[in-house]
């Protein structure tokens, strides 16, 4: 089986008050410092084809188009696709930072997508959000896009953003579609630990979003992308046909990662692990030959397999029996009967005798549907 | 057995002993003072004492009340240069364990009443001192905690002359705290308390405390009151009419020390093999198996349970684990009662009965803690005396076996006489909250401080349902209570049901005053709405009466519940984050299709006015 690899750019222009991923504001030396680490680390890697390759962040055009295209060379040395297959190379993007040429120098080196953080086309949103963009802004990087031949656009949206309003959102969402893009996700705004949202919700939680508002938004979305004839193929994500993440995809599928970069997650051999967020740590063990800090956790029987479920029923494709049955030596249907036969019943869950699946309303819950497959042996 | 001719009895007078208790309102400062008096007579070093006297009794403790502890034999030598031999018995310290508070000042000729220099009389005060009354003894009245700033002697002496017609010269002021008045206290014993008197032969001993020991069977705490106990002898229970061999009697001195016999008038303890507490109970008298007594100590009745409440095991297969858990705590609470019953809303587990709430707190904890067991506990009820149309008469301790009102001619309840002692600003409201709970004022009293003593009479299931805590709160803890039952009394009660999505729940039923069911209806479905989670579907809660709804609340689905993003870097921390989830709900218990949390079923408990 192939890999997917993910490699994290953690340096941003500025940061989001929302966001808890490993980031750093950008600091030039910091930046080559990081970079010539992640070298190294591609280096320890022991060489395995790969079929997808994403670059994640942060913001990984905070560094420039060239930078960018000499990582992807190298990672695509190191990581070759398999024989007489074209790699699905993915870039995020922040709209402010891209200039000129940039996406002639991405598909030069191989990026078939590119993923645009836009979040909204509302100034009142944007500004909510702690971001800088202009919808103008969107509008021309996915143009450029367009004409530098980037095979797959997509364009990330944020919903249940304090202010937000059902039309405020739909508009939203009718920007993005009239741009032409082939892929949107559309995320419900997180509140995470520790982050001055965080900070804002506990003063103020009636400025954010109830789920009942929550699902209303949500359902915009659904009912709008798929009448625009993109289908809901994952929980958060929506694609035109063929334009699916197919990096994304092996994720949910409990396919193989390798991550690089500080706080990267990896899922080899059965084993999950997620290197230090400590960018110092990080940077000081590669170089020196070091172990990278990481914590990890393998886990097996039901447990494993409820962690395949919770993946895999994120997805319009759903829990594919036989596949379950081969893989894990577990029958999904007897195992789980009582889960399945109360939440088919509920109408959240529906098993057409080959797999089963969250039906749309059991997407809006699938917390509670999941929880059903997880175990503690 | 041949019944001998009654003999006229020798009688005897054990004139260096004095069987003494301490009584006092909580906090007076009881515990220091017995400490004081166990030092001043060398008795024991502390330490050994409270860590003998107070293992596993870390739930009294934290309580900040002592139910149960040792007599103590102190050996005094007074300044007239006699010794004596002073038996200090122990009180329990709350009004759920009255009956054996009674059967320990049966034990004794006098008492310590203990009243704090600042505070004054209390609610426990009066309610101790009247007891104390009724069984005759002598009381020597003790002001301590006299080195408070806040301390006022004078006005306390005052409140005992009006109160408890005691004349101020009787008074001792102390400070258990400081070592001061000890000695006074110590002399007073020896020249205030009567000895005990006594019949030289036909053993009675009365049992007025025992404890259970996992090794030795049941230790039973007795006061010889006529003729001997020997070791070796044979002994009657007179309440069950059962004969034991005696194989161990001894003093407390204050460790557990065997000797031959207990002779008239002493105190000590008993070992017969006795395999559970509930063979030999508080109140028993023992006399001589080969030569009876023909009539036991007064004072006798078995503990009769005033408040009921439901047990389940959270998971079902813990059943057996609860029943056993049940059947050890028994062994050391004889007080304790519990049947196997079913709820169509819980499975199986018991009823059980206790002596109060306190008491039923107390084996909830322990079956928790030392048992591990998780349980779900249904809103205590009391016992109802329900006489039905058909002149039959059931007692009813589970509000969800009322009978059908119209298979019901009337339904009577226990009352109690409650004695509140207050600052006189918090009168008005006491008199909303007891009259909010059927309470009937039928005496006020000022003391000479501006305090007020309040008498009600008010259903005892009033009490129970969170009276304590509301007098508290609208007092800031400054009104004491105490209460006793005076007896059953009929009331215009009906049952409150409530359904949870249409579905009947036994276990939330309860019995209320006709008046008040239709507004504690809907003050349960709205507790009950903010105490259900939030679940996948709609849950309608109704409360009924007589199968009419008279509340109706809801509880809106859950309409999203869904992570994100779910990448590479989030699978393990979004799992667990599931998984947490799935704990909490697998801690609740499933009604028909209704998750309810374990709090839900103590809703009536917390209800606002």
């Amino acid at each position: 089986m192939s890999l997917g690899v993910y490699v994290h750019l953690p340096f941003c222009p500025y940061i989001c008050p929302y966001c808890d991923f490993a980031k750093w504001p950008m600091r030039p030396s910091a930046a080559n410092a990081y970079l010539a680490a992640l070298y190294a680390e591609i280096g320890r890697e022991p060489v395995a084809t790969a079929e997808t390759i994403f670059l994640g962040g942060g913001t990984p055009n905070a560094y420039d188009a060239g930078t960018v295209a000499g990582l992807i060379g190298r990672l695509r040395e190191h990581f070759p696709a398999p024989a007489g297959l074209e790699p699905e190379i993915s870039v995020e993007t922040n709209p402010e930072l891209v200039r000129t040429g940039d996406f002639e120098a991405y598909v030069a080196a191989g990026v078939t997508r590119l993923s645009i953080g836009v979040q909204s086309f509302v100034p009142d949103e944007i500004r909510t959000l702690g971001r800088k963009h202009t919808p103008e802004q969107v509008r021309t990087v996915a143009e450029q896009a367009r004409a530098a031949g980037i095979a797959s656009v997509s364009i990330d949206l944020m919903f249940a953003v304090p202010g937000q309003t059902a039309d405020s959102w739909r508009l939203s969402l009718e920007r993005a579609l009239a741009l032409g893009v082939d892929h949107i996700s559309t995320y419900g705004l997180t509140i995470e630990e520790h982050t001055p949202f965080d900070a804002w919700h506990t003063r103020e939680p009636r400025a954010f979003f109830d789920d009942t508002r929550e699902a209303e938004v949500y359902a915009i979305a659904i009912d709008t992308l798929e009448a625009a004839g993109f289908e809901h193929y994952e929980i958060s994500n929506f694609a035109r046909p063929g334009h699916a993440s197919l990096h994304n995809a092996n994720y949910w599928a409990n396919g193989e990662y390798a991550g690089l970069g500080v706080g990267a997650a990896s899922y080899r051999g059965g084993e999950r692990s997620v290197h230090t967020r400590d960018l110092q740590r990080y940077i000081e063990a590669v170089t020196s030959g070091q172990p990278i800090p990481s914590e990890s956790e393998s886990l097996t029987g039901y447990r494993r397999v409820g962690e395949a479920i919770m993946l895999a029923l994120r997805t319009s494709r759903g829990v594919d029996l036989r596949e379950f049955a081969g893989r894990y030596g577990v029958d999904v249907r007897e195992h789980y009967a009582p889960a399945i036969a109360e939440y088919c019943e509920a109408g959240l869950l529906e098993d057409d005798g080959r797999s089963l699946r969250l039906t749309k309303q059991g997407r809006f819950v699938a917390n509670d549907v999941c929880g059903a497959f997880l175990s503690f042996e | 057995m041949t019944v001998k001719p009654e003999h006229p009895h020798r009688t005897l007078v054990a004139s260096n002993i004095r069987n003494f208790c301490i009584i006092a309102h909580i906090d007076h400062g009881k515990t220091t003072l017995s400490d004081r008096l166990l030092e001043m007579t060398r008795t024991i070093e502390m330490r050994d004492m409270e860590d003998q006297a107070l293992d596993a009794m870390d739930l009294e403790r934290e309580r900040g009340i002592t139910i149960r502890m040792h007599p103590v034999t102190l050996g005094y030598k007074a300044r007239d240069g006699q010794t004596f031999e002073l038996n200090l018995i122990d009180t329990p310290g709350h009004v759920d364990f009255s009956y054996e508070v009674s059967r320990s000042l049966a034990a004794c000729e006098g008492a310590l009443l203990i009243i704090d220099a600042a505070q004054g009389i209390e609610a426990q005060t009066l309610a101790n001192y009247h007891l104390a009354v009724e069984h005759d003894l002598t009381i020597i009245p003790v002001i301590n905690k006299i080195d408070l700033p806040a301390a006022d002697p004078e006005r306390v002496m005052n409140e005992i002359e009006e109160l408890l017609v005691i004349e101020r010269s009787e008074c001792i002021l102390a400070s258990a705290k400081n070592g001061i008045g000890i000695e006074e206290i110590l002399e007073a014993i020896v020249a205030r308390i009567p000895p005990p008197k006594g019949h030289a032969d036909h053993l009675r001993a009365l049992v007025f405390n025992a404890q259970f020991d996992a090794y030795r069977g049941v230790v039973s705490y007795v006061r010889v009151s006529d003729g001997e106990l020997r070791a070796g002898s044979k002994f009657m229970s007179m309440a069950h009419e059962r004969v034991y061999e005696c194989t161990e009697v001894g003093v407390f001195a204050p460790q557990m020390r065997a000797v031959k016999k207990l002779g008239m008038g002493s105190v000590g303890y008993v070992m017969a093999n006795v395999k559970s507490l509930g063979d030999i109970d508080v109140g028993d008298t023992l006399t001589e198996a080969h030569n009876p007594a023909h009539v036991p100590l007064a004072g006798y009745r078995k503990a009769v349970p005033m408040v009921y409440c439901g047990l389940y095991p959270n998971e079902g297969d813990e059943y057996g684990d609860l029943r056993d858990a049940l059947d050890k705590l028994k062994l050391n609470d004889a007080a304790l009662i519990y049947e196997p019953e079913t709820s169509v809303a819980l499975g199986f587990g018991f009823r059980c009965g206790f002596l109060g709430l306190l008491h039923m707190e107390i084996v909830q904890e322990r079956l928790e803690r030392n048992y591990n067991l998780d349980l779900i506990a249904t809103s205590p009820s009391v016992v109802f005396r329900v006489t039905k149309t058909d002149g039959e008469v059931e007692m009813i301790d589970n509000p969800a076996k009322l009978p059908p009102m119209t298979l019901i001619d009337t339904i009577e309840e226990p009352f109690v006489k409650a004695t509140i002692i207050t600052p006189p600003d918090y009168v008005g409201t006491i008199m909303d909250a007891t009259i909010a709970r059927r309470g009937t004022l039928q005496n006020m009293e000022y003391l000479h401080d501006g305090r007020v003593i309040l008498t009600f009479e008010m259903p005892l299931i009033e009490v129970i349902v969170d009276f304590f805590d509301q007098l508290k709160s609208r007092t800031k803890g400054y009104a004491s209570l105490d209460y006793e039952i005076i007896g059953y009394r009929e009331g215009d009660l009906v049952k409150l049901e409530i359904l949870l999505n249409g579905e009947w729940v036994d276990a939330l039923s309860f019995i209320v005053a006709r008046e008040k069911a239709p507004n504690r209806g809907r003050a349960l479905a709205e507790k009950l709405k903010e105490l259900i989670p939030r679940q996948m579907f709609e849950v309608p809660i109704q409360a009924a009466i007589g199968g009419k709804i008279v509340a109706r609340e809801t509880v809106s689905a859950i309409r999203k519940n869904v992570l994100a993003k779910c990448y590479g870097g989030d699978i393990s921390r979004k799992r667990k984050l599931l998984e947490k989830q799935k704990v909490g709900k697998e801690r609740m218990k499933r009604v028909g299709r209704v998750e309810l949390p374990q709090e839900a079923f103590m809703a009536v408990l917390r209800l606002e006015d």
